[in-house]
């Protein structure tokens, strides 16, 4: 008896020292300043709506329905059985899901995703255009892609009821009697919808948001694996320098190791080639047809340099929602995250920066170092740490797709054939 | 006659000795860089620099020790730990004697920038620097 006595007591003394005993403090990794800095700055997001001055239906109810229309109107194709939709499928998050589109015949780059496109200072994956109503109507006039023409375009606009409504309810006016125009307006009305495509919120927001307010239990709710991912990935790994701020991309090129040489033939010089189509371009924010008369945006494209480096370069993607949407690089290079963070962690620096070594005599201004940029150095990660890496950009999946953005359409259904699909 | 020659001579020393404090009170803010020819005084338009926004740099120039006014000052960034600059050419245009304005700069990436004012002297560059973090 008294040995049972002394058993429970015993038992009392050990559950009233549980109870008394602070609780266990949640595991959060310990991040230096300069790390939490950075990691500050990749938000708050969403970053708040801000109209394109360079469109004048930007963000306009009436413009966004007349765009979601189009988008998935295969009226505007040559053949009537291809539409935006076909490589940008909102069940695939805008994307298509092929290392390279396929319309209606099979381009040189992997299909960027759409949202928070609205975000981008260069569009494409050169950066061949500088606003968004440009990159829209690009493809309807692509023979690979929706194969049109501006002829077509412009006589579907003006002869089919639906799209007549549309335009007219968009802009508040008649189409012009210019088919180039036309087009472009079409573009306008493209890019009024695709501003619409916004990200939600993701684990990584919900953290971010914690460690700003001084709240450790909060963020030590964020997986302990992302968080040791993300300290590689804003430390050592110095991933952040290129994937900065709320939508994590600094907006402008990189070149990273990918093979250039394309499927179909020759060389895909990306950047260089695209800012030589920039300047060609009577589309771009400097020309005509921008609604801004005091062209406040064009001034990344008054001041771009045609630079040796610009070489092989590519845009800098959003890392936002990157899980779901392989494969991944302008040419669908990797198919996994967990391929990507291995190649840069045995990134080769000497093949890196070559081919612009044929393009210029080599020599340095001015005393300047040798051109090599050195940004990307091997990082030799462990498979844990490749693993850590990948739970990270998995939180970036938002939690909830973003609200869309209220329907404003009042004009007919178009005809069964005409849709898409949406 | 001789009292003639003094007084010249008091005023040009007068002149060369405004010379010799290159700005003087001028923009009393601005950040200063020196080399053995010139001052050259600089604010950034907006003040705060954000990462991948273009922004405008002022410049004052004064030389120092006889050295001319330069015609030009050549303006660019380059980030000495990854051995890279902009992506953008500034434009630099004259706002008046010594004073220069470049527009068109744009920091694209978090971390140090130097900044590097080309100065031209007697048919060579006089390079001044300054550094700049951001976050």
């Amino acid at each position: 008896m008294i040995r049972l006595l002394r058993m429970v007591l015993a038992l009392c003394v050990l559950l009233l020292a549980g109870l008394l005993r602070p609780a266990a403090e949640p595991a959060l990794v310990t991040f230096t300043p300069e790390e939490t800095d950075m990691i500050l700055a990749h938000g708050p997001w969403p970053v708040p709506w801000q109209r394109d001055a360079s469109n004048r239906v930007s963000g306009r109810p009436e413009a966004i329905a007349f765009g979601r229309r189009l988008f998935f109107d295969t009226r505007l194709s040559a053949t009537g059985t291809v539409s935006c939709a076909t490589c940008h499928q909102p069940d695939r998050f805008w994307t298509d899901g092929r290392p390279l589109g396929r319309a209606l015949a099979e381009v040189d780059r992997n299909t960027p995703t759409l949202a928070n496109v609205r975000l981008n200072r260069w569009f494409g994956w050169d950066g061949a255009n500088d606003n968004l109503w440009a990159q829209s109507f690009r493809p309807l006039l692509d023979p690979r892609e929706l194969g049109a023409t501006e002829g077509k375009i412009a006589e579907a606009i003006r002869n089919q009821a639906d799209l007549l409504c549309g335009y007219r309810r968009a802009f508040g006016e008649e189409p012009p009697a210019d088919d180039e125009r036309l087009v472009v307006d079409v573009g306008k009305a493209l890019a009024a919808f695709a501003e619409t495509l916004v990200t939600g919120r993701t684990s990584f927001d919900d953290f971010r948001d914690a460690l700003a307010r001084g709240d450790r239990a909060g963020a030590a709710a964020y997986p302990a694996a992302a968080q040791r991912g993300l300290k590689i990935f804003v430390g050592r790994g110095r991933c952040s320098l290129c994937h900065f701020g709320p939508n994590f991309t600094h907006g402008e090129f990189h070149e990273i190791g990918i093979p250039i040489y394309r499927k179909a033939g020759g060389v895909d010089w990306g950047r260089y080639q695209g800012i030589k189509l920039l300047r060609a371009s009577r589309f771009n924010l400097l020309g005509a047809f921008n609604d801004d008369p005091r062209r406040a945006q064009g001034a990344p494209t008054r001041y771009v340099d045609l630079l040796p480096q610009t070489f092989e370069q590519f845009r800098v993607p959003s890392l936002r929602n990157v899980a779901l949407t392989a494969p991944y690089m302008h040419n669908g290079h990797f198919a996994s995250l967990a391929e990507i963070v291995r190649h840069y962690s045995e990134i080769d620096p000497g093949k890196l920066h070559v081919a612009h070594v044929y393009f210029t005599d080599g020599t340095p201004e001015d005393g300047d170092p040798p051109p090599a940029d050195t940004t990307l150095r091997p990082l030799h990660l462990s498979a844990q740490e490749i693993a850590d890496v990948v739970a990270f950009l998995e939180t970036l999946t938002e939690k909830a797709p973003a609200p869309p953005a209220a329907d404003s359409e009042a004009c007919p259904a178009p005809s069964r054939s005409a849709r898409g699909g949406s | 006659m001789p009292r003639i020659v003094i007084a010249i001579g008091a005023i040009l020393a007068a002149c060369g000795a405004a010379a010799g404090q290159p700005c003087g009170e001028e923009w009393p803010d601005a950040a200063a860089v020196e080399t053995s020819g010139y001052t050259l005084k600089f604010r950034t338009r907006p003040a705060k620099i954000r990462i991948g926004q273009h922004f405008a740099i002022e410049m004052l120039v004064c030389p120092r020790e006889g050295a001319a006014l330069p015609r030009t000052v050549g303006v660019d960034a380059f980030m000495p730990e990854h051995r890279h600059g902009m992506n953008y050419r500034p434009v630099v245009k004259a706002l008046g004697p010594g004073r220069f304005q470049a527009d068109g700069l744009m920091l694209h990436m978090p971390g140090r920038w130097e900044f590097r004012f080309d100065v031209e002297r007697q048919g060579r560059t006089e390079r001044l620097t300054r550094d700049v973090v951001l976050k």
